[in-house]
């Protein structure tokens, strides 16, 4: 082989070794390989085979977080972090220059849409709907972030406190 | 020249355990490689031509002596100042050494050619073989038995050159030789700037990725980059099949950039997948940086003076490669972090363990990953104790799995900007290879 060919077959050879290898990494996946984008909260979300209370509180409190980051416009993730202890919200009141007032208005502004998508599912009766939504529309900061993170109890407690109607909240629910 | 080449590279394993026994930042901590690389290349030339007025002898002698009493002072340093400034030290010695061994060279090897092959061939050999041997050491021992390993290496060294400098002493130095100092050729010196900023970036980027991304040990990490001083010892075996220094290297930079091309879009974090890349990477620096080390020394004189400007051009470009590229590393993998948190969330929000758990979940990852400061955190300990419930535990510990997956593609997607800007790098060192056609026949 002359000398000038197997000069070019070098170059030649490093082209197709590149491209090849930047071909197969492109053809796997390599361009899209990153973290899932977070969905933006004030898009409505589906709610996924809601049936019996467990899976109706999850979607609940979903709901709830999708309603509230839209209304604050950070991310549910961001506001699912800062429910977790008093520290974190602490830390999520002064990062986002966020008060109280406006984190409690956020969160039944965001339970609403939780009642209402709950309601559009036929997750949740407009007759137990209604006082529902009511409630919580006016509840206290406190008591509404427990009712986000732990709406299987609030709805499981309204069902104790309906008392004699007795399996009524379950006929309600789908 | 392997040892003082390869020490240019050779604490990239090491910064991790020098960032955290000195307590210090980890803009700061990169200033332990870039202050070696920074001194090398401001004082290659100058020491070349002290070499050439004191003798290349003598040079490199009291060079190796130099490095290897800054080597003592780096191990023994209990501060990052003290060690940057044995740092600088040890790049004042080291460049004396080298540039000084290239005039020795022809004496052992036979001719000024084959001197500035065997150079080259050391010098990217070296420089591949420096964040292996580096992270070995720092895990076997510690990170300060790298510089201490050095001192007796380089004083043994020093032994048989200091019969050269007694006959140097004895003997005088040729006046008129002095003065006959070529211009440097500047494309080939420009390429090779280029080169070796890609280069570093692979190097460097790389050993990140798996100890800080994919929570390697340094060992570990050690041995999966081995495969790049592998890879450029076929390279060097492939390089004297073709004469043309031109098409070694722009085949070396087209390897190069395809390589970090290939480590900016891996399509999953797995180490096996870093070797093709890899294995590109190291055949082309050894085809690249000799071809063009060659092509720098080639017909000109006094070698010494030119294999300066190539020692100052490699050290350049890995200063800039590693100063251009840290910046935007460093915002990526903030930006990555926060996405990586946000989506890890997400799986954790939309599972279906219980929301209470869920809750707390998130926040004990989130604080996890916050107090790790940029690194990608072992999530085991956020998910203990799994809960009693045969079930449940199963749901917690697939959510684990997700949630280790979406960190694992932050981590490698944060080094992907990177890496890509270092394949454009390589890339555009062809510039300069193919314009020298039009100045050299044979560049």
């Amino acid at each position: 082989m002359s000398e000038k060919l197997r000069a070019r077959v070098l170059v030649a050879g490093a082209i197709l070794a590149a491209l090849a290898l930047v071909g197969a990494y492109l053809a796997a996946g390599g361009s899209s390989y990153a973290p899932e984008k977070t969905q933006d909260p004030c898009k409505p979300r589906p709610w996924r085979n809601p049936q019996g209370l467990e899976e109706i509180a999850q979607q609940f409190s979903l709901s709830a977080l999708d309603g509230a980051a839209c209304k604050l416009g950070v991310s549910r993730e961001a506001l699912a972090r800062a429910l977790a202890t008093p520290e974190a919200r602490e830390r999520f009141s002064k990062k986002y220059g966020i008060d109280d007032a406006k984190l409690a208005q956020a969160i039944r502004a965001g339970l609403v849409r939780a009642v209402n998508d709950a309601e559009k599912a036929g997750a949740l009766s407009p007759l137990l709907a209604g006082p529902l939504r009511t409630t919580v529309e006016q509840i206290p900061l406190d008591q509404a972030i427990e009712l986000v993170r732990d709406a299987r109890s609030a709805l499981g407690g309204l069902q104790t406190f309906l008392g004699p109607a007795g399996g009524f909240l379950e006929e309600l629910l789908p | 020249m392997g040892l003082v080449l390869a020490d240019s590279s050779v604490v990239v394993l090491a910064l991790p355990d020098i960032y955290r026994d000195l307590d210090t930042s980890v803009a700061a901590v990169t200033w332990v490689l870039i202050s070696f690389n920074l001194v090398m290349a401001l004082a290659a030339v100058p020491a070349a031509m002290i070499a050439r007025r004191v003798g290349p002898g003598r040079a490199a002698a009291v060079g190796l002596a130099i490095f290897a009493g800054a080597g003592l002072a780096c191990g023994l340093s209990d501060n990052l100042t003290t060690l940057i400034l044995a740092r600088c030290v040890q790049a004042l010695g080291g460049a004396a050494a080298v540039t000084a061994a290239l005039e020795l060279l022809p004496a052992t090897v036979g001719s000024e050619k084959r001197a500035a092959v065997v150079w080259a061939t050391a010098g990217a050999t070296g420089a591949a073989l420096g964040p292996a041997v580096g992270g070995i050491l720092t895990q076997l021992i510690s990170w300060q038995s790298i510089f201490l390993l050095q001192v007796p290496l380089a004083l043994a060294a020093a032994v048989p050159i200091l019969a050269v400098a007694r006959h140097e002493a004895a003997t005088g130095i040729l006046e008129p030789e002095l003065r006959r100092t070529g211009r440097p050729h500047l494309l080939a010196n420009i390429a090779l700037a280029m080169v070796s900023a890609a280069i570093a970036a692979a190097l460097f980027l790389l050993v990140l990725l798996l100890i800080e991304g994919w929570r390697l040990s340094p060992i570990g990490a050690a041995i999966v980059v081995t495969v790049m001083p592998l890879a450029a010892i076929l390279g060097s075996r492939l390089g004297p099949l073709v004469s043309s220094a031109r098409a070694r290297a722009a085949a070396g930079a087209i390897l190069v950039s395809g390589g970090l091309g290939g480590l900016a879009l891996l399509p999953k974090a797995e180490v096996v997948l870093t070797l093709p890349p890899q294995i590109l990477v190291g055949i082309g620096l050894s085809l690249v940086l000799s071809a063009l080390t060659e092509t720098a020394l080639g017909g000109r004189a006094p070698q010494a003076i030119h294999g300066g400007w190539t020692i100052s051009a490699r050290h350049a470009g890995v200063v800039i490669g590693l100063l251009a590229l840290t910046p935007v590393f460093t915002a990526d993998i903030a930006q990555q972090r926060d996405d990586a948190i946000n989506a890890g969330t997400a799986v954790i929000l939309d599972s279906p363990v219980n929301p209470l758990l869920k809750i707390e979940l998130a926040q004990r990852v989130a604080d996890r990953l916050e107090g790790e400061d940029g690194k990608v955190p072992t999530l085991g300990p956020a998910f203990e104790p799994l809960p009693s419930d045969a079930g449940e535990r199963a749901e917690v510990e697939e959510l684990r799995g997700e949630l280790q997956d979406q960190l694992n593609r932050g981590a490698t997607h944060a080094f992907s900007p990177s890496f890509g800007l270092a394949a454009l790098l390589g890339l555009l060192a062809l510039i300069p290879i193919g314009l020298s056609r039009k100045r050299d026949v044979e560049l």
